[in-house]
């Protein structure tokens, strides 16, 4: 294969990883627990910025000529956990915030604005952010264990895929535990499941904890692959493409975020890439962006529950009735009762 | 004291442009149980049928008039040929949410696909520049305000005063009651669907009459102040959604002017923060109270 194709394969397995754990960590949220957080996408833009800030070192080592806070440069392992951590942070203190007042739907909205909000901030703020300029000139994590820049992107493909595959086994065990089984309850009747004892809240801030985590981590890949990180990057819409990719792949199951990230984002985004170039040059984007609307209305219309559906979780029943309280028993709590209640009566 | 005036006369531009919007988003919520997300579509496919009359020559006035219509029949088909049977399958509102953007996604890319992403603008004078004690305004904005402000009378005038107007009010409450009571429920949503796109369209075309560019993105980027107008007023009230428009419109510009033109965008984020923590269903929170949309 020659370098060119070896590079555009490298870098689509990145991004599917990318999407994969961003995907897997909606899925906690809104296939789970039927939390709808719109504002998905701020938090891989926050886990993102935090690895660039952590990063790239002091401004003035570049001239002075993109502004940011913090500029450390902390070796490899450091800015990815510390983007989990600030993200999943986030992620509790938005929900705080928002989840405990807000009915579920109205959540979704209430998250929307937010995200749009986030990004026009983040996009006037030229002193923390960079403004719409954003941050370029990443330093790649570990650059210095190879000077072949096909060996690099190879060994990003091995160390994202292991990450990926950490996250999609976290996902997978909250997904299979009893703590999975109570986010379920609260997605299907948050009533019935504070009347059995469940914290609700807490339950949906956990959530938007560790999905946040994902996302930050799944940022924090994206800024070090690409080196770049820019507020328009982050819009909204990208939080409906990872909601897309749920629904096509099958909200709630396993396999679903895995199935739908790959075919939404990368298979369709990418796909189009291979058609002859036609019209004016926003034709072809114009068009992706239709046939994701048209696939994500006909996935709600004709398949709502996805190519991976979530398995139907039943248990078996008892195999026989047994009789509430024996008759003998009964006789001889009756008995003790009525010795209870004393002689002297 | 002057700028102080003048900032108030951008900020009543705004707020009767916010006005359209918000009181038609609002009226669909109420009606629908819905958040129509392809309302920004919807007023950027009606500025851009403006745009095409204004373009074949046609007056600005006529074309707002035409967008306007064009927006209203697009609203009641969008309502009738998608959301409508969605609903009717029981789907959650938040499938809803999504069926609204993916169509309000739709309708802004095949806008792009045939016009492309360049700015236009219309054909059109702005007029002469007249003072209103200390504030400023282009004959052009006058008339925007004047159009807001008859379309507010008029949407009081119907909710309070017509058969129709009552029947809308009592759909948005409770719509099985409605139904029981003999309220022809689907003509009423029917007929606020056209009425709201009529709205929806104006709002989209006056807009365009305000900034003077136009592409893709137009309506829904102002849909972010919209929807923070309405959540301000309480989502489902009519008044609610004029009162946030005026608080917003004004406030915005405020800001903008005094402060930063970038406190524009961060001023309206400080107030809606406000708001959702300390009294989430809005200002007038009479429906957004009977939707338990908060607790």
């Amino acid at each position: 294969m020659s370098a060119a194709w070896q590079f555009y394969i490298a870098t689509l397995i990145v991004f599917g990883f990318v999407y994969i754990i961003a995907a897997a960590g909606l899925n906690l949220q809104f296939g789970l627990t039927g939390v709808y957080n719109f504002a998905f996408i701020i938090f891989e833009a926050a886990g993102a910025y935090c690895t660039a800030v952590l990063s790239l070192g002091s401004p003035r080592a570049f001239g002075g000529f993109q502004s940011y806070i913090l500029g450390l440069h902390l070796p490899f392992p450091l800015p990815l956990l510390a983007s989990a951590m600030v993200a999943g942070a986030l992620g509790v203190g938005l929900g705080a915030l928002t989840v405990r007042r807000l009915r579920a739907d109205y959540l979704a909205i209430v998250m929307l604005v937010i995200s749009l909000i986030a990004t026009g901030l983040v996009t006037d703020y030229q002193g923390v952010f960079n403004g719409a300029a954003g941050l370029s000139l990443i330093p790649q994590p570990f650059a210095s264990l190879t000077s072949s820049s096909i060996v690099y992107d190879w060994l990003f493909v091995l160390v994202a895929g292991v990450i990926c595959a950490l996250v999609l086994l976290a996902a997978r065990l909250m997904i299979e535990s009893p703590l999975g089984r109570s986010l379920r309850a609260v997605r299907e009747n948050e009533n019935a499941a504070a009347a059995l004892g469940k914290n609700v809240t807490a339950l949906r801030l956990l959530v938007f904890g560790v999905g946040g985590a994902m996302a930050g981590i799944s940022g924090s890949l994206l800024a070090s692959f690409t080196q770049a990180w820019s507020p328009s990057s982050w819009f909204y819409t990208e939080t409906f493409v990872l909601f897309t990719a749920l629904i096509v792949g099958g909200a709630g199951s396993n396999l679903g975020p895995v199935v739908g990230a790959v075919l939404v984002p990368v298979v369709l985004a990418e796909g189009s890439r291979y058609l002859p170039q036609f019209g004016p040059p926003t034709l072809v984007p114009s068009l992706e962006w239709i046939a994701i609307g048209v696939i994500l209305l006909a996935f709600l219309w004709f398949w709502p529950r996805g190519i991976v559906p979530e398995p139907k979780r039943t248990f078996p029943a008892e195999p026989v009735p047994r009789p509430l309280v024996p008759q003998r028993t009964r006789g001889v709590l009756v008995r003790d009762l009525e010795g209870e209640r004393g002689p002297g009566r | 004291m002057q700028s102080l005036a003048l900032y108030t006369g951008f900020g009543l531009v705004t707020a009767s442009i916010l006005c359209l919007g918000a009181v038609s988003f609002t009226l669909q919520f109420g009606i629908s149980n819905l958040f129509n997300l392809a309302f920004g579509a919807t007023m950027t496919a009606a500025a851009f049928v403006a745009y095409v009359c204004n373009a074949a020559g046609l007056n600005i006035w006529v074309s707002l008039v035409l967008g306007s219509l064009s927006a209203s029949l697009l609203s009641f088909l969008l309502n009738r040929g998608i959301y409508t049977p969605f609903r009717r399958r029981a789907t959650g509102m938040f499938t809803m949410i999504m069926v609204t953007l993916g169509v309000g996604i739709i309708i802004q890319y095949a806008i792009e696909a045939i016009w492309g992403a360049d700015n236009r603008s219309y054909n059109m004078v702005t007029g002469r520049s007249v003072h209103v004690a200390d504030m400023l305004f282009t004959t052009t904005q006058l008339t925007v305000i004047a159009i807001a402000a008859v379309a507010a009378a008029g949407v009081h005038v119907l909710l309070h005063y017509s058969r129709l107007g009552k029947a809308m009010r009592a759909v948005a409450v409770n719509e099985r009651l409605a139904r029981n009571c003999g309220i022809p429920v689907k003509a009423v949503v029917d007929s606020t669907w056209l009425l709201s796109g009529a709205l929806c369209g104006l709002a989209g075309v006056v807009l365009v009459m305000d900034v003077q560019v136009l592409n893709s993105g137009s309506g829904d980027s102002f849909l972010i102040l919209i929807v923070a107008a309405t959540v301000l007023g309480g989502i489902g009230s009519a008044y609610g959604a004029m009162v946030g428009s005026l608080i917003i419109g004004v406030v915005a510009e405020l800001a903008a002017g005094y402060i930063n033109p970038q406190f524009k965008d961060i001023s309206t984020f400080i107030i809606l923060a406000a708001v959702l923590l300390l009294r989430p269903t809005g200002v007038i929170s009479s429906i957004a109270s009977a939707k338990e949309m908060a607790r």
